[in-house]
C-alpha cells in the first residue's frame, strides 16, 4: 500500500483504538444501568478501531492523496527546542530560557536572519517577556535559575 | 430578571475601567491575530487562557470573547488587501474583496466589511439578550437523556461541517473522546490510561492539547512552505462608501445578518458556514450573478455580516446549555470551569452579572472594532507585512510559557510538544482537528449523561427515543447525516468547505 493520507490515518486510528480497547478491557465494565469505568472506553475504542479499518479499506478501494513530502528541519527543531525550554526554565530562569527558545526555533526557518538587529531583537523580546510575565503578571517563574551563580 | 434590568446590570459590569480595558485589549489583539495570516483565534485564545486564571471571571471571559469576534474583523482586512484569508472564515471575502482592491476600491471594500460586521454584531448581541434567557428556561427542563442527544447533535454537526471526509472527522471525534478519558474517572475514582504517571491523574489538560495542536501544529505546518508566502499589500484609498455602494450593500447586510444569526446558534456549525451560505445566497438572488468574483460589493458585505453575526450567536449554546458548539467555545467553557463557573442554564440566574456583562461588552467591543478598523487600517496593513520568520519564534514562546504557567509543571510543556507534532501529522493527512477538540470537552460530558440516563432508566436505552425532545434532536441529527449522503449536498459541502489555511 502507498503512504496515502487514508492509510496513515487508518493505521493511526486502528492502532490507538486497539491499544485503548485492550487496556479498557482490564477495567471493570459494569452493566448498562451501572456503567463501570471500562464501559464507555470499550465502546469508543471499538468504534475508533472500526473507523480506522474503514479508512484503510477506503484507501484500498478508492485511493486518496499521497502524504506530501515533509520538510524535516522545522518538524524536528521546533518541538525539540520546546522540550529544551522545559528542561531549562527552572535551571536558567525565564529570560535565558526564552532567549534560547527564540534563537533555537528561529533556526528552524530557512530564512533565518543572522544579524545584529535580529539578535538584539531576540534579547529585547526575552527581557520584555521577563518583565511582563514575572513582574507584571506575577507568574512564579524564577528570573535566574539554579544553574546560575547569582540565583537566590 | 427582564431584559431591561439585565442590560442595565450588564452595562454597569462592562463599563468598569478594568473590564473596559480588557475588552479593548481583547478586540485589539483579536484584530491583530485576525490580520496576521498563520495565527488564528483558537491558537491565541488557548495561549492566553492560562494568563486569565488570575483575572476575575467576567473580565477573563470579556477579553477572550473580544479576541474571538475581533479576529473576524481583522481577517477581512488581510483578505481584501492581500488575497489571503487572515482567518479561516474570511476565505469568501477574498473572492470579491481582493478584486475590489485590485480595481482601486480597497477602502470601500474595507468599509463595507466593517460596517456590515458592526451592524451584524449589534443584531447578534441583541439576539443573545432576547433568545438566551428563553432557551435557558427551556433547558432547565432537560434531563440527562436530552443533554446526551444534544451532545450527539453537536458532534455530528461539527463532523458534517469540517473540510475533509466524514469518516476522518468521525475518527477525530472518537480520538478526542479517547484523550478525554485519560485521568481519574469521576465516578469510580479509577485511573484510566494514566500508565502509572501521576502527571496524568488529573487528565490531559485541554489547554495543553489545544495549544499544541493549534498553536505549535500551525507553526510546523506554516514552516513547510515558507517560499509560497510572497504577496503584496494593496494600497488603501478612499475609506467611505459611495451612495451607490450604500444602495447596493444594505439589503445584503440585512440578509447576511439573518443567515449568520440562525447558523451561529446551530451547535457545531461555526462562522465559516455562515459566511459561505450568505455568499451563496447573494449570488443566487442577485440580478447580476456574473459580477460575483469580479468585485461585487454585495459579495463582501453579506459574508462579513454573516460571519460576525454568527460569531456572536454561537455563544448561545455555550451560555445557555453549557455545550460548546465550536472549538473556540470549548475553550471558553474551559476558561469558565477553571474559574469555578459551570456554564449551563443556571448560569443566567446565578451569575447574571457575568452573562449580561458579556453581552453588553460584545456590543461595546463591536463599536471599538469599527473605530479600530476603519481609521487605523493603515497600521494593520503594516502589520500584515511582518515576516513570519519573526513571528513564529514569539508564538513558540507564548505557547511554552502559557502551558508551563497552568500548573508550573514542565510535564505539560513536553506534552504540548508532543501534541504539536500530532497536530502537524493531522494537517499532513488532511484531518481537521476541530472535532477532536470539541470531543475532548464533550466526551466526558457524554459519558456522564449516558451513565445518568441509563441509571435512571435501569439500563434501558430506548429512553432516548421515548422522550419527545430527545427524539426530536436525534431526528435532526439523522436528517443531517442523511443529507450528507445526498449527492447534491455533498457537492455544496465540498465547494463550501475547501481546505483553507
Amino acid at each position: 500500500m502507498k503512504a496515502t493520507q487514508d492509510v496513515a490515518l487508518g493505521v493511526f486510528f486502528t492502532a490507538i483504538g486497539i491499544v485503548a480497547g485492550v487496556i479498557a478491557l482490564t477495567y471493570p465494565i459494569g452493566t448498562p444501568s451501572r456503567m463501570g469505568p471500562g464501559f464507555f472506553p470499550v465502546i469508543i475504542s471499538v468504534l475508533l478501531t472500526l473507523t480506522g479499518i474503514a479508512a484503510l479499506s477506503r484507501a484500498r478501494r478508492a485511493g486518496s492523496p499521497l502524504v506530501e513530502a515533509i520538510t524535516w528541519r522545522p518538524v524536528i527543531i521546533v518541538p525539540l527546542m520546546v522540550v529544551v525550554f522545559g528542561l531549562t526554565i527552572d535551571r536558567l530562569g525565564l529570560p535565558l530560557a526564552v532567549l534560547l527558545l527564540v534563537v533555537g526555533t528561529a533556526a528552524a526557518s530557512v530564512k533565518l536572519d543572522i544579524s545584529w538587529r535580529a539578535a538584539a531583537g531576540a534579547a529585547a523580546f526575552s527581557a520584555i517577556c521577563a518583565l511582563l510575565f514575572v513582574k507584571v503578571l506575577g507568574l512564579p517563574i524564577p528570573l535566574a535559575g539554579s544553574w546560575l551563580p547569582f540565583s537566590g | 430578571m427582564d431584559i431591561f434590568n439585565g442590560l442595565m446590570l450588564g452595562f454597569s459590569t462592562a463599563t468598569t475601567l478594568s473590564n473596559f480595558s480588557y475588552c479593548f485589549f481583547g478586540v485589539f489583539l483579536g484584530t491583530a491575530v485576525g490580520v496576521l495570516p498563520g495565527l488564528g483565534p483558537i491558537a491565541t485564545i488557548s495561549m492566553l487562557l492560562p494568563f486569565t486564571f488570575g483575572l476575575p471571571v467576567d473580565t477573563a471571559l470579556i477579553m477572550l470573547a473580544g479576541i474571538f469576534y475581533g479576529s473576524q474583523y481583522g481577517g477581512s482586512t488581510t483578505a481584501i488587501l492581500m488575497n489571503l484569508p487572515g482567518e479561516a472564515s474570511s476565505v469568501v471575502t477574498t473572492l470579491d474583496g481582493h478584486e475590489m482592491a485590485k480595481q482601486g476600491k480597497a477602502g470601500r471594500a474595507l468599509a463595507a466589511a466593517a460596517i456590515g460586521s458592526f451592524f451584524a454584531g449589534t443584531v447578534g448581541t441583541v439576539f443573545i439578550a432576547v433568545a438566551a434567557p428563553l432557551l435557558a428556561g427551556l433547558a432547565l427542563t432537560f434531563g440527562p437523556a436530552e443533554y446526551f442527544s444534544l451532545i450527539v447533535l453537536g458532534l455530528v454537526t461539527s463532523m458534517v461541517l469540517t473540510s475533509g471526509s466524514l469518516l476522518t472527522a468521525f475518527g477525530m471525534a472518537l480520538l478526542g473522546m479517547t484523550f478525554g478519558m485519560v485521568g481519574t474517572d469521576v465516578n469510580s475514582g479509577f485511573a484510566r490510561y494514566t500508565f502509572g504517571s501521576a502527571n496524568l491523574l488529573d487528565g490531559l489538560d485541554f489547554v495543553v492539547i489545544a495549544t499544541g495542536v493549534f498553536g505549535l501544529g500551525d507553526v510546523l505546518a506554516n514552516l513547510q512552505n515558507e517560499h509560497a508566502r510572497a504577496a503584496s499589500v494593496a494600497p488603501v484609498s478612499r475609506l467611505y462608501p459611495t451612495r451607490e455602494d450604500w444602495r447596493r450593500m444594505t439589503a445584503p447586510i440585512l440578509r447576511g445578518t439573518g443567515v449568520g444569526v440562525v447558523l451561529g446558534i446551530l451547535p457545531g456549525a461555526g462562522v465559516l458556514l455562515a459566511s459561505f451560505s450568505a455568499y451563496a445566497l447573494e449570488k443566487k438572488i442577485s440580478r447580476r450573478p456574473e459580477d460575483f468574483g469580479k468585485g461585487a460589493i454585495e459579495g463582501v458585505a453579506a459574508p462579513e455580516a454573516a460571519n460576525n453575526a454568527a460569531a456572536q450567536t454561537c455563544f448561545i449554546p455555550m451560555l445557555t446549555l453549557g455545550l460548546p458548539g465550536t472549538a473556540t467555545m470549548a475553550l471558553m467553557i474551559g476558561a469558565l470551569v477553571v474559574q469555578g463557573v459551570q456554564p449551563g442554564p443556571e448560569m443566567l440566574t446565578q451569575q447574571p452579572a457575568l452573562f449580561w456583562g458579556l453581552v453588553v461588552s460584545m456590543w461595546i467591543g463591536n463599536l471599538l472594532l469599527l473605530l479600530l478598523n476603519l481609521p487605523l487600517v493603515g497600521m494593520w496593513a503594516k502589520l500584515i507585512s511582518v515576516p513570519y520568520r519573526y513571528l513564529f519564534p514569539m508564538i513558540c514562546v507564548f505557547t511554552a510559557i502559557g502551558v508551563y504557567s497552568i500548573n508550573n509543571n514542565v510535564f505539560d510543556v513536553y506534552l504540548m510538544a508532543l501534541f504539536g507534532l500530532l497536530g502537524f501529522f493531522f494537517r499532513k493527512v488532511g484531518a481537521e482537528p476541530a472535532p477532536l477538540i470539541l470531543a475532548l470537552i464533550l466526551g466526558p460530558m457524554a459519558e456522564e449523561y449516558l451513565r445518568r440516563t441509563l441509571l435512571i432508566s435501569h439500563g434501558d436505552a430506548t429512553v432516548f427515543f421515548t422522550s419527545p425532545v430527545s427524539l426530536g434532536i436525534l431526528v435532526v441529527t439523522a436528517l443531517l447525516l442523511m443529507s450528507i449522503l445526498s449527492p447534491h449536498f455533498r457537492k455544496v459541502r465540498e465547494e463550501g468547505l475547501q481546505e483553507v489555511d
